[in-house]
C-alpha cells in the first residue's frame, strides 16, 4: 500500500459525499423518530407512550406473539435445514450449483408473490381443505387462513433460504478427514454429527438464526396477508397505529420497540460469537 | 456419514423452497376466480387482466425506474466508501462500516414509517423523490460490501505499479482498478436492482396518490381482491427474474460472487 501525507483529506473525500447521505436521509429521520416517541406534541419530554405500550394488554400479547412466532419459525428452519445443508455440502459442483439456485430463486422474488401461495394452499377452498374434505376427515372446511400456523408457514418459506445458504458455507469448510477420523475411531453417525458437524458449523448456524429471526420479527407482507388485523404482529400493529388509528406517537413507539429487538438480537450473537473465539 | 433422513429432509426443504411457485403457476392457468385448488379448466385471462390494469403497469415502471436510479447512485456513492475501506487504514474505519451497514439492522417497515413521518411532513418532496432516498439508503450495505469484496480480491500491486509509473490515484483506479471489478460491479448491480425491485417494507409508507411500486401495487390489489390476477403476475416476474439473472450470469459470470 502506498502511504501519502494527504491521506487523511484523500479518505474524506471518497467516504463524506455518501457518509453525509446516509446522515441526513437515513440516521436524521431515525432520530426523529425516537423524539416522536418521547416528545408530545404539546411539549415537554415523557415516556408515557412506552409506559402505555407495556401496560396495554393488546400490545404485550403483539409483542410476545411475534417473538414468540420469531422462535418458533427459526427453529423450524434450522431442523429443517440442517441435514439437508450437510448434503448439499457434499455434492458434486455441478448438482450443488443448480440446488443452490433453487435456493437463491425465491429471495429473488417479491414477499407478496411468495406469500400469494399459500393463500391457495390454506384458503377456505384451498389444496388442504379439498384434500380433508375429499378424504372425509372433516365436514365442513377447516380455518387456517389467520391462524399463527399460517403465518409460521408462510414466514418460513419466506426465511428458510436465510438459513441454508450460511449452513452450507459454513459446512463446506469442515473436512472429510475430520469426519472419517471421527467415525474410523468409533463415532457412530449421529455422535460425529452432533460432536463434530454441529460445533465446526456453529458459526453458520448462528449467522442463519440471527438472519431468520430477525427477519421473521420484522416482515410486514406475510404477517399483513396471512394474519391480517386479527391477528396482528409488531409490523402490523405499528401500521395499525400509524394509518388506522392515526397515533403517530404510539406507531413510533412501537416502531422504536422493533429497532431495539432487532439490535439487542442482533448485539447478543455478536458479543456469543467473540466470546466463543 | 450421509444417510437416508438426510435425503428425506432434502426432499422436504426443496417442496417447501419449490413447491409454492408450482401452485402458484398452476393456479394463474386455472379458470375459477376464487382460488380453489386444483384449478378447474384453463385460462389466459388472469394474464390479460394483469396487463389490463393500469395500476400494474404503471406501478411496473416506476419500480424499474426506481430500482436502475437508486442502485446505480448507491453504486457511484458507495464505491468510493469501498475504495477507501479497502486501501487505506485509518481510525474512524469501524465507525464507517457500522454507518454503512446500520440501514440493514432497521426494519424495513419502521425506514419507511421514519421517512414518511421526516420529509413528507415537515417538507413537501415529491413522492417519487421521497422513494428514490429510502431505496437509495438501503443499497448501501449491499453495494459497499459486494464492492469492498471484489476489490481485496484484486491484487493492490497492480494499482500501485501504475501509480509508481505515473499515474495518480484517480488515474490509476480509472484505468486498472474499474476494468478489473467489472464483474463484482455486475453482481452488485444486479443485487440492488432486485433488492429494490422487491422492496415492500420500505416503499409501503412512502408510495402516494398516483406513485406506488409494483409490488406495493400487488400488495393493495391482495387486500381487496382474492383471484389469481397475482399469481399471473408473480409468474411472470419469477419468469423476469431468471432472465435477468441469466443474461447477467452469460454476459459477466455472476456465480463467482454469489
Amino acid at each position: 500500500m502506498i502511504r501519502r501525507p494527504n491521506q487523511t483529506r484523500s479518505i474524506i473525500l471518497l467516504v463524506a459525499p455518501a457518509f453525509v447521505f446516509v446522515l441526513v436521509f437515513f440516521i436524521l429521520p431515525l432520530l426523529f423518530l425516537l423524539s416522536q416517541s418521547v416528545l408530545p406534541e404539546d411539549g415537554g419530554f415523557t415516556l408515557a407512550g412506552y409506559v402505555d405500550f407495556f401496560e396495554s394488554r393488546v400490545s404485550r400479547i403483539v409483542y410476545l406473539r411475534t417473538l414468540k412466532l420469531g422462535l418458533i419459525v427459526t427453529g423450524i428452519s434450522v431442523l429443517m435445514s440442517y441435514p439437508a445443508a450437510f448434503l448439499l455440502a457434499r455434492m458434486p459442483p455441478r448438482r450443488r450449483s443448480f440446488l443452490m439456485l433453487l435456493v437463491i430463486l425465491p429471495l429473488m422474488t417479491n414477499a407478496v408473490a411468495r406469500t400469494f401461495a399459500w393463500l391457495i394452499i390454506l384458503g377456505k377452498r384451498g389444496m388442504i381443505n379439498q384434500t380433508l374434505l375429499a378424504l372425509g376427515l372433516v365436514e365442513t372446511p377447516v380455518r387456517f387462513m389467520y391462524t399463527e400456523t399460517a403465518i409460521v408457514l408462510g414466514l418460513t418459506q419466506l426465511f428458510l433460504p436465510l438459513m441454508v445458504l450460511p449452513l452450507v458455507s459454513a459446512m463446506e469448510n469442515i473436512p472429510n478427514d475430520v469426519l472419517e477420523a471421527a467415525q474410523s475411531l468409533g463415532a457412530n453417525r449421529l455422535t460425529t454429527f452432533l460432536r463434530i458437524v454441529v460445533p465446526l458449523s456453529s458459526d453458520g448456524l448462528v449467522l442463519g438464526a440471527t438472519l431468520v429471526f430477525t427477519g421473521s420479527v420484522t416482515a410486514f407482507v406475510t404477517p399483513a396477508i396471512l394474519g391480517g388485523s386479527r391477528l396482528l404482529l409488531m409490523s402490523t400493529l405499528l401500521r395499525q397505529k400509524s394509518v388506522t388509528i392515526f397515533d403517530q406517537q404510539a406507531a413510533a413507539v412501537v416502531a422504536v420497540v422493533m429497532i431495539l429487538t432487532t439490535l439487542a438480537v442482533n448485539l447478543l450473537l455478536r458479543v456469543g460469537r467473540v466470546r466463543q473465539a | 456419514m450421509v444417510s437416508r433422513w438426510m435425503y428425506i429432509s432434502l426432499v422436504i426443504l426443496y417442496g417447501f423452497l419449490v413447491g409454492p411457485f408450482i401452485i402458484i403457476f398452476m393456479a394463474s392457468f386455472g379458470a375459477n376466480a376464487n382460488l380453489a385448488f386444483p384449478p378447474q379448466g384453463f385460462t389466459l385471462d388472469w394474464f390479460a387482466n394483469v396487463f389490463e390494469r393500469s395500476q400494474f403497469i404503471d406501478s411496473f415502471w416506476v419500480s424499474l425506474r426506481l430500482g436502475l436510479l437508486s442502485t446505480i447512485v448507491s453504486l457511484v456513492m458507495g464505491m468510493p466508501v469501498a475504495y477507501a475501506l479497502t486501501r487505506f487504514q485509518f481510525a474512524a474505519a469501524g465507525l464507517v462500516e457500522t454507518v454503512f451497514s446500520a440501514p440493514i439492522l432497521v426494519p424495513g417497515l419502521v425506514i419507511g414509517f421514519a421517512m414518511l413521518q421526516f420529509y413528507v411532513r415537515l417538507g413537501d418532496l415529491h413522492v417519487m423523490t421521497v422513494l428514490f432516498i429510502g431505496h437509495t439508503a438501503i443499497l448501501f450495505p449491499y453495494s459497499v460490501r459486494v464492492i469492498s469484496a471484489s476489490l481485496r480480491n484484486l491484487d493492490p500491486n497492480v494499482e500501485d505499479a501504475a501509480i509508481s509509473l505515473g499515474a495518480n490515484r484517480l488515474r490509476g483506479f480509472l484505468l486498472v482498478v474499474l476494468p478489473n471489478m467489472q464483474a463484482g460491479i455486475a453482481a452488485a448491480f444486479v443485487l440492488g436492482f432486485i433488492t429494490s425491485f422487491n422492496n415492500v417494507p420500505v416503499s409501503l409508507f412512502l408510495s402516494g396518490p398516483g406513485v406506488t411500486t409494483l409490488p406495493v401495487a400487488m400488495f393493495s390489489y391482495l387486500e381487496y381482491h382474492f383471484d389469481p390476477t397475482i399469481g399471473a403476475l408473480s409468474t411472470l416476474l419469477v419468469i423476469f427474474t431468471i432472465a435477468l439473472v441469466q443474461t447477467a450470469e452469460r454476459l459477466l459470470g455472476l456465480s463467482q460472487f454469489v
